[in-house]
């Protein structure tokens, strides 16, 4: 019996050590014709879960122009990008947020490949919900809600002091980009500076607030509106931000799809901070393969753009952001 | 090192017979074996002095004694005080025993002296299966199916009943919280402490069971006083193994237990844990100054933490029993 | 005389009532997991799931299936498996044969008690420092590696546990024949507790192929089949961690799939063992 298990313990090392060093140099079994470019290669990618589906979706796309390339994407937040990245462990690193001073004095080069933005969303079945909508929130509350904890009821947001539904604040528990972004809004300096329940994950921020009448969070434009309908999930509402602290949600402060959200982005109605460019890092300017990706993501790939719920970039910030990749 | 009679023939026969290869595969395969057994060791030691050595430019310019008791944690800041981390990591885990142990004894127990044999023979594969289900399953389903209900039926029970009650009332309105994550830590600890003590208890010798069942005990006098004071050592080892790995259990307990830095007060209250501190920033330490140190310095925290717990359940053990245990 | 006996009996009788009640219980929740599992992932279990690789709209809800992940995770716990087992049933082996109670077995079993507790994320971090300082990228290796670590002490620990049970007079008996330590450890006390032994090897498995945060830094992920040692590899977790994090319904839904996948892969995996060591193994002596 013995023999058999030495037996078997031999040959499944062998073949697995066989099996996957046979292949180290990296050609895929099936070679398609070879197109007019043989750009070939591998480009490893990493980073914020925001940008995930949207990197796949421009793999997809770029690998059907130059068939010889592959492309290896994985999550794992914001911060693990600009970490791999600036440690050489992936070719690009997808963050999700601004990027900061020390880290672009680790080497960090980098561009903004789309737009995004953080709305503050609340369950739909709010006790104050009427009066949420009509008169929207201004940041200021937000920030005594979000940041220092002054406000601590549904009533005192509103201004009805007999309302004393507690507000159930939520925020989120990994290192997120959104965070950042949101609490920098509010005037904080970053994640640690918002109190609340820290949940794991957008879609999981967004349950949060779905399951309880009186929570509230925030969510990142392809979060806080359902991709396939293109309207709110059900149960949540993406409150009105009082920008102009007039005290009335006006209709240009309301979004109720996806679609209005995206433009109000776009075209700056909507602040930012919390909308915000997504930035692709690399450690250093990117050169051959890589930075032919990046350019393309610039220019031909940002029609895919918007089915993943992100918005363009505006043409002068492409623009720049061209010239600063070539 | 313990020798055979083969060594003591060895001395004054060393050429003559042929079994003397035999003895010296034996002594080749003592030396080769004794290498092997070096390996935890020095895994140990070498995953010690790496942490330390990350953590070295945090610990040289701060106060331990500040860093351990410290409560506030902003590390934009430069402040890092790691007792939340600390008290909250003790209270989930030792919740989480008090729930899984008592339970766990009882059932092995029973499978191992009452149940049939069917009954032994479906429980085994069963327990396999579900020690392997992935932290993040548990997560989800702590999320769908254990917040919701402590939020909606747990706490307004206790609200109304046990309004002021210390340990059990709490701020805190959600269902995120240490009692979810003691919860879900004993559910995934229990497969472990079962699997052990029931290995152990099937193992008791024979005679001694017949002995006592001869003498007129009933079966659970049996078990308590013939049976479990031999196996005491193995049980108090099964259970620093699912203490251990609770202690150690990250994805889980990230879910559902929060992650607001304070100090908990009540089951209901929201925690964090230091493997959650780790796993939820681990991106990110690239980012801030010391981040990463601080990050590897909790890691170091939590090994003197399982350092401690195993060498007092190993004196505790031995003042019981009054013999040397190992 | 009667009353005694009596009080006795009662006393086992509140015993067996508690311990069926805690039986049902802990079996309760246990299913109760599984239920979720199955019914939250059945409905969005597919052949395709089993059979292809994601194509780019995978993450935005389009086709695809996880095959890159259900291979990855297969090689990277097989190997990390099969590597901590070369060093897992030595050590063991020799703890028990060879040193009884010495003072170096007892250092011996508090690293590896030490290791058992160290979070899975400090072994992704540690593996993660290590292949940055050997200039080495996530890649189905460092996996192999990041679990072979993760492993180790379960196995160990497990199959000493299960090796100092054995029947000491057996082991005697053997010495007494003038077997040595060698022969005494390979033929008598691996056969005696090979279904310990396998358990053992089961549960490090099992530990091994759902964990997502050693492998998160150290195996990557990817989109296509492992091919390659050097490449970034999938793995069922991270698919599960990954696809929760997406923001479609139907993806969300596919993690659940993927979660009972992994399920079904280590029960799978664990029942034919099983099988296989009873078919192996009719001469035990109990």
């Amino acid at each position: 019996m013995l023999k058999m298990v030495r037996f078997l313990l031999a040959v499944s090392l062998t073949a697995l050590l066989l099996g996957a060093c046979g292949n180290s140099s990296g050609n895929s079994s099936s070679a398609p014709t070879p197109q007019p470019d043989m750009l070939n290669g591998t480009i490893t990618i990493s980073g914020a879960f925001a940008l995930y589906p949207m990197m796949t979706r421009w793999a997809e796309e770029f690998q059907k122009i130059h068939p010889g390339v592959k492309f290896d994407i994985s999550g794992g937040g914001a911060g693990k990008g600009m970490t791999d990245a600036l440690s050489g462990a992936v070719d690009i690193g997808m963050v999700s947020r601004a990027i900061k001073p020390a880290e672009v004095q680790q080497g960090a080069y980098y561009v903004g490949c789309v737009k995004d933005a953080v709305f503050p969303v609340v369950n739909s079945k709010n006790p104050v919900i009427d009066v949420i909508m009509a008169n929207g929130i201004t940041s200021d509350t937000l920030r005594k809600i979000f940041i220092t904890g002054e406000i601590t009821t549904w009533g005192q947001v509103v201004g009805k002091p007999d309302v004393t539904d507690e507000i159930h604040l939520y925020t989120r528990s990994d290192a997120a980009g959104a965070s950042d972004v949101w609490a920098q809004f509010l005037g904080g300096k970053g994640q640690a500076d918002l109190k609340g329940i820290g949940v794991n994950g957008d879609p999981g921020l967004l349950n949060a607030v779905v399951s309880d009448p009186l929570g509230i969070g925030y969510n990142n434009l392809g979060y806080a509106f359902d991709l396939s309908t293109g309207k709110l999930p059900s149960g949540a509402v993406v409150v009105p931000i009082d920008s102009n602290q007039n005290g009335t949600a006006d209709p240009d402060e309301i979004f109720s799809t996806l679609t209005q959200a995206s433009a109000a982005v776009a075209n700056g109605k909507y602040p930012s901070p919390p909308g915000r460019v997504e930035n692709l890092v690399t450690k250093g300017k990117p050169s051959g393969l890589v930075q032919t990706f990046i350019i393309w993501i610039l220019s031909d790939g940002q029609v895919f753009v918007s089915e993943a719920g992100f918005v363009q970039l505006p043409p002068d910030q492409l623009a720049e952001a061209l010239v600063k990749v070539k | 090192m313990r020798l055979a009679a083969s060594d003591h023939f060895l001395q004054g026969h060393k050429k003559q017979l042929p079994g003397v290869s035999r003895i010296r595969r034996d002594r080749w395969a003592g030396r080769l074996f004794f290498v092997f057994s070096m390996v935890p060791v020095a895994l140990a030691l070498l995953i010690f002095v790496v942490l330390l050595y990350k953590s070295w430019p945090l610990l040289h310019t701060h106060s331990i004694w500040q860093l351990l008791t410290g409560r506030v944690w902003k590390p934009e800041e430069g402040l890092f005080g790691f007792w939340p981390f600390i008290a909250g990591t003790f209270v989930v885990t030792l919740v989480a025993l008090i729930l899984a142990v008592p339970p766990c004894l009882l059932t092995a127990i029973y499978l191992s002296e009452y149940a049939g044999r069917t009954l032994r023979a479906i429980m085994k594969p069963l327990l396999d299966l579900l020690a392997a289900i992935p932290s993040v399953v548990y997560g989800v389903w702590g999320i769908i199916a254990i917040v919701p209900l402590i939020q909606n039926k747990l706490i307004p029970f206790v609200h109304r009943f046990f309004g002021d009650v210390p340990f059990i009332s709490s701020k805190n309105p959600t269902g995120f919280g240490i009692l979810a994550a003691s919860f879900i830590l004993a559910i995934m600890i229990m497969p472990f402490i079962i699997a052990v003590l029931v290995e152990i208890l099937e193992n008791v010798p024979r005679g001694l069971k017949e002995a006592s069942l001869a003498i007129g005990s009933t079966r659970l006098q049996t078990v308590r006083w013939a049976v479990l004071r031999g196996v005491m050592p193995g049980v108090v080892a099964g259970i620093v193994l699912g203490a251990s790995r609770a202690l150690g259990e990250t994805m889980a307990v990230l879910m559902v237990v929060g992650n607001v830095v304070q100090v908990p007060h009540s089951l209901l209250d929201a925690a964090y844990p230091l493997p959650a501190l780790i796993a939820n920033n681990y991106g990110e330490m690239m980012s801030v100054p010391l981040y990463d140190s601080a990050l590897m310095t909790a890691a170091l925290i939590l090994l003197i933490i399982i350092l401690i717990f195993n060498i007092a359940s190993a004196l505790v053990l031995q003042h019981v029993l009054g013999r040397k245990w190992v | 005389m009667k009353k005694r006996w009596a009080r006795r009996h009662i006393v086992e009788g509140i015993f067996k009532v508690l311990m069926l009640t805690s039986f049902v219980l802990v079996t309760g929740s246990l299913m109760f997991i599984l239920w979720t599992i199955m019914s939250k992932g059945f409905p969005a279990l597919s052949w395709a799931m089993l059979t292809q690789t994601p194509n780019g709209g995978y993450y935005l809800g389009k086709t695809g299936g996880i095959l890159n992940a259900i291979l990855g995770s297969l090689y990277m716990a097989g190997g990390g498996t099969l590597l901590a087992l070369l060093f897992s049933l030595p050590t063991a082996l020799y703890l028990e044969t060879y040193l009884a109670n010495s003072s170096w077995s007892q250092y011996v079993r508090l690293a590896l008690d030490i290791l058992w507790g160290i979070p899975s994320i400090v072994y992704g971090a540690f593996g993660f420092i290590f292949m940055l300082a050997i200039g080495m990228r996530a890649s189905l290796l460092g996996g192999v590696i990041a679990l072979t670590l993760l492993e180790l002490p379960i196995m160990t620990r497990a199959m000493d546990e299960v090796i100092r049970l054995m029947p000491p007079d057996l082991e005697q008996a053997a010495l007494a024949l003038g077997s040595t330590r060698l022969e005494v450890a390979l033929r008598v006390v691996t056969r005696q507790m090979l279904p310990g032994i396998v358990t053992a090897i089961l549960l490090a498995f099992g530990r091994g192929i759902g964990d997502a945060a050693s492998v998160l830094f150290t195996a990557g992920y990817t989109d296509r089949l492992p091919t390659s040692l050097l490449r970034p590899a999938a793995s069922l977790p991270l698919a599960i961690y990954f696809q929760l994090s997406m923001p479609y319904p139907e993806v969300q839904n596919r993690a659940y799939a993927a979660a009972l996948i992994l399920t079904l892969i280590v029960l799978a995996v664990s029942l034919g063992s099983r099988a296989l060591v009873r078919r192996l193994n009719k001469n035990i002596f109990r």
